[in-house]
């Protein structure tokens, strides 16, 4: 006979109507037998009384719907960012609001590096720098010799030294798009886009893939979720080759790995092709990585003006956005993927953006019958009551990006699309009200992973500046923990399993040092996290 | 080593360029192409070409390599340069709504590739609506901006080609051979001492002695060349005897210094139809007088 371990806890908010507070929940077998009180599992027989959580609040693991594995590898490099962010091992890393700062911390690196390794940072945003923008002359005081490269928060961009410009031999001469020039007709160090980037993380050795998919990668992505209260989490847009998925396996597998990983296979070519091997892969899965799902990115970012937005467009007269798969293409990849009951996360910013996937899963639902096909529209950050009313109309579920509101909110209203679509963007509000299957999410690593920021971003939708980005669409703090919880869970399929404390259900759990309940919703990204219990395993930070 | 050429297929879903990589794939042009792919699904190789196939990669008995790129572009040109033998061309399949110019730029900026055009196949016939298509039409369009070389497929024998003068100054060709368009973008112009009789849609030029010449009147000369004049390479010298590299592919223009010294000579391919050598030779007249040092 298993044990049987009863923990106790201050307060334990299951999220189930049923029992919505309890003191003790025990737990066999990692999964929960019984919630309630002290001898809530005396009839199952010896009970072994655990008080080690006894100083905590429990709640359900939190679920995080919607983020990518190399939130845990990227810290491999050194971070530049402006907001407070913690690394996977714990350490705060302060915002850096200068250059000065920037040029400051690294230096200090600098100093600890072997010889001829480089330099690589990440998370720089000069939108938030005042004065000089950072360059290659402020990277050589670092170093003259040693190649740096500091790549931007989005990805997209990098500034390197002059060790680094001439290792991809940018020069004077060079003429090519994307390799940003002074006005003496040198570099300034600036690389934009890929191409301009690619000699350089060729022979810095920067490799995104091997960022999502070696063994380290992995552990790390467990350590950030470990610290947000997760213990289920999404890879959004996963190659998942063969040796990949072996790793994956063989990592997630040891008993002590403290995480559920859903990653969603990239959608690319043949829908027929992509999703005989979405079956396969979901043929592979194990009860802590959960495979099948394909992931389709349609259009771009509202603050990189590449969503593509419906009238009247962006303020700025910036032309409309940029499709990653033609409507066609994305038309005949929902009907393929509905068809053969392969479930579909789609990325979806602009609202010219979801209105073509919505027409396209319904296209796709005329022809082949799966009423509980369980897709999801990701991001759907300009969704309106329309859009939200069609997609209750066929069972779509969203999951929104309340994270903006806070890191790009103000942007939005100045610069992308106005106040007035700005003030109803991730309307979790509308969404809940039309009776959708509702998630919020961070996309870690381009905003940090933390169920409970995001849901204070959806409660309070607050901007970086204080403005209060359209206050009817906020929501309470008992649908934010929904949202972060059941309905996240339910947006991957696993609201039988996990989600909420329920008797049969995993014993999956936050660990916090609060009740969000009894803090005040302004207050409540302050809430602690102490640690996650995984499968009755507690994971203590 | 020799930096390897890259040629970026574009062109909408659909436009005919899996057509023209079985062609590219199948004909007799000599070289060792690896082509990179978005999926197999339409690859269609001959039994007798076939020398070994897996998931990833077709190999031909001629040389050639298909490889499938995955969904990072970049990682596949990465593999590509570390391949060993180096393919004596690269040919990189974009996707259906991408911006070719964001690939074909990685080989102006590597210095272990070099830049061997973007072509851009257009579905003739169906062209006119899809480029009046709201959603779509916009991108269809800059893809063809992008071109140094619009290649038209499924063009019905006597009807107009598609009017596309206002989105790009680049040739037009339809219904070609592959071989074609390899020896514009693939093959180095034949010199004036190894030329054979240039096939009979090409018309081959050379220039030689003293070409001196850098920087903005260089490039401005070049760019004034009769458009029929595809492609030139070649070396030139600066008033500091230093030596420049000379690379022109359609549209793109690369000037980069060049440790070796070499010779000043410039050579050059261009098409029958669109260009006579008088007009080359009327031009060069000009244009070498101008970049006199």
């Amino acid at each position: 006979m298993s044990e049987i371990r009863v923990f106790e806890a201050k307060q334990i908010l299951t999220m189930d109507p049923t029992v919505p507070e309890a003191t003790h929940v025990a737990v066999r077998d990692g999964r929960i037998l019984a919630v309630g009180d002290a001898r809530c599992a005396d009839e199952w027989g010896a009970v072994t009384h655990d008080t080690s959580l006894a100083d905590t609040v429990l709640m359900p693991g939190l679920v995080e719907g919607h983020a990518h594995m190399m939130a845990g590898a990227i810290w491999d490099y050194v971070y530049c960012g402006y907001h407070d962010r913690i690394d996977p091992e714990g350490t705060l890393w302060d915002g850096l609001s200068s250059l000065e700062a920037v040029i400051d911390r690294l230096a200090k690196i600098e100093a600890t590096l072997p010889e001829g390794a480089p330099l690589i940072g990440w998370g720089l945003d000069p939108i938030f720098l005042p004065g000089d923008r950072l360059g290659r002359v402020h990277l050589d005081t670092v170093s003259s010799t040693r190649p740096i490269a500091i790549l931007f928060s989005n990805f997209h961009l990098m500034c390197v030294n002059s060790a680094a410009l001439e290792l991809a031999g940018y020069s004077q001469s060079t003429n090519v798009e994307g390799v940003v020039k002074g006005a003496d007709g040198a570099p300034t160090g600036e690389l934009q886009e890929m191409a301009a980037m690619f000699p350089i993380m060729r022979r810095l050795g920067i490799d995104f893939r091997a960022l999502s998919q070696k063994e380290s990668a992995i552990r790390s992505y467990a350590q950030v979720a470990t610290r947000a209260g997760v213990t289920t989490v999404t890879d959004l847009f996963s190659q998942l080759e063969d040796e990949d998925l072996d790793v994956m396996l063989a990592v997630s597998g040891e008993d002590a790995f403290p995480l559920r990983i859903v990653p969603a296979l990239a959608a690319s070519g043949d829908p027929k092709a992509l999703a005989d091997r979405a079956l396969a892969l979901k043929a592979r899965s194990t009860s802590k990585v959960r495979l099948g799902a394909v992931k389709l990115m349609t259009d771009g970012s509202i603050q990189g003006w590449t969503a593509r937005v419906k009238w009247p467009g962006y303020v700025g007269g910036q032309p409309n956005g940029i499709w990653n798969m033609a409507p066609e293409q994305i038309k005949s990849t929902c009907a393929g993927l509905h068809a053969a009951g392969v479930q579909m996360h789609i990325h979806v910013n602009g609202d010219e953006a979801s209105e073509v996937v919505i027409d396209a899963l319904s296209d796709a639902m005329r022809s082949a019958s799966w009423p509980d096909h369980g897709h999801v529209l990701q991001h759907g950050q300009m969704m309106d009551d329309a859009q939200f009313r069609r997609c209750a109309e066929l069972g779509i579920s969203v999951n929104l990006f309340a994270n903006h509101l806070w890191y790009f909110g103000d942007q939005h209203v100045a610069l992308t699309i106005g106040a007035d679509r700005a003030n109803r963007m991730d309307a979790v509000r509308a969404a809940l009200d039309a009776g959708l299957t509702v998630g919020i999410h961070s996309d870690a690593p381009v905003t940090p992973m933390g169920p409970l920021f995001t849901a204070w971003c959806a409660v309070n939708r607050q901007t970086m500046s204080g403005k209060t980005l359209g206050e009817a669409q906020s929501i309470t703090v008992p649908e934010a923990l929904y949202a972060i919880t059941l309905g996240a869970a339910q947006t991957l399929k696993l609201d039988d399993e996990i989600g909420s404390i329920t008797v049969g259900k995993r014993a999956d759990f936050a660990v916090l040092g609060a009740n969000p309940l009894d803090t005040p919703p302004s207050a409540l990204r302050d809430v602690p996290v102490l640690g996650t219990v995984f499968g009755g395993h507690p994971n203590l930070l | 080593m020799t930096p390897l050429p890259m040629t970026v297929i574009s062109g909408y879903l659909g436009a005919g360029k899996t057509t023209l990589i079985n062609q590219l794939l199948a004909e007799d042009h000599g070289l060792k192409l690896m082509i990179l792919v978005n999926d197999f699904g339409a690859i269609n190789i001959d039994a007798e070409l076939l020398a070994s196939r897996d998931e990833d990669t077709i190999a031909l008995t001629n040389g050639c390599v298909c490889c499938t790129m995955g969904a990072d572009l970049f990682l596949a040109l990465g593999d590509a340069l570390d391949r060993f033998p180096r393919p004596d061309h690269l040919i990189v399949e974009a996707s259906g709504v991408a911006d070719p110019a964001r690939i074909a730029n990685a080989a102006l900026a590597e210095p272990d590739m070099r830049y061997a055009g973007i072509v851009t196949v257009v579905d003739g016939p169906a062209f006119p609506a899809l480029r009046e298509d709201p959603l779509i039409g916009p991108q269809v369009a800059q893809q063809i901006t992008r071109a140094d070389l619009v290649w038209v497929s499924k063009q019905p024998s006597g009807e107009p080609l598609p009017e596309v003068g206002d989105l790009t100054a680049a040739p037009v060709l339809s219904n070609q051979s592959a071989i074609t368009l390899l020896d514009l973008v693939a093959k180095d112009p034949p010199t004036s001492t190894t030329a054979p009789t240039p096939h009979a849609a090409h018309i081959a030029w050379s220039a030689s002695g003293h070409i001196a010449a850098t920087g903005h009147a260089l490039r401005a000369a070049l760019d004034a060349r009769p458009k029929g004049l595809f492609r030139i390479k070649g070396f030139v010298t600066d008033s500091n005897a230093e030596t420049w590299q000379v690379q022109v592919v359609g549209q793109q223009i690369d000037i980069r210094p060049c440790a070796a010294m070499a010779k000043p000579m410039l050579v050059g391919i261009g098409l029958a139809a669109l260009v006579r050598q008088e007009e080359i030779d009327a031009w060069w007249a000009t244009a070498s007088g101008a970049i006199k040092v």
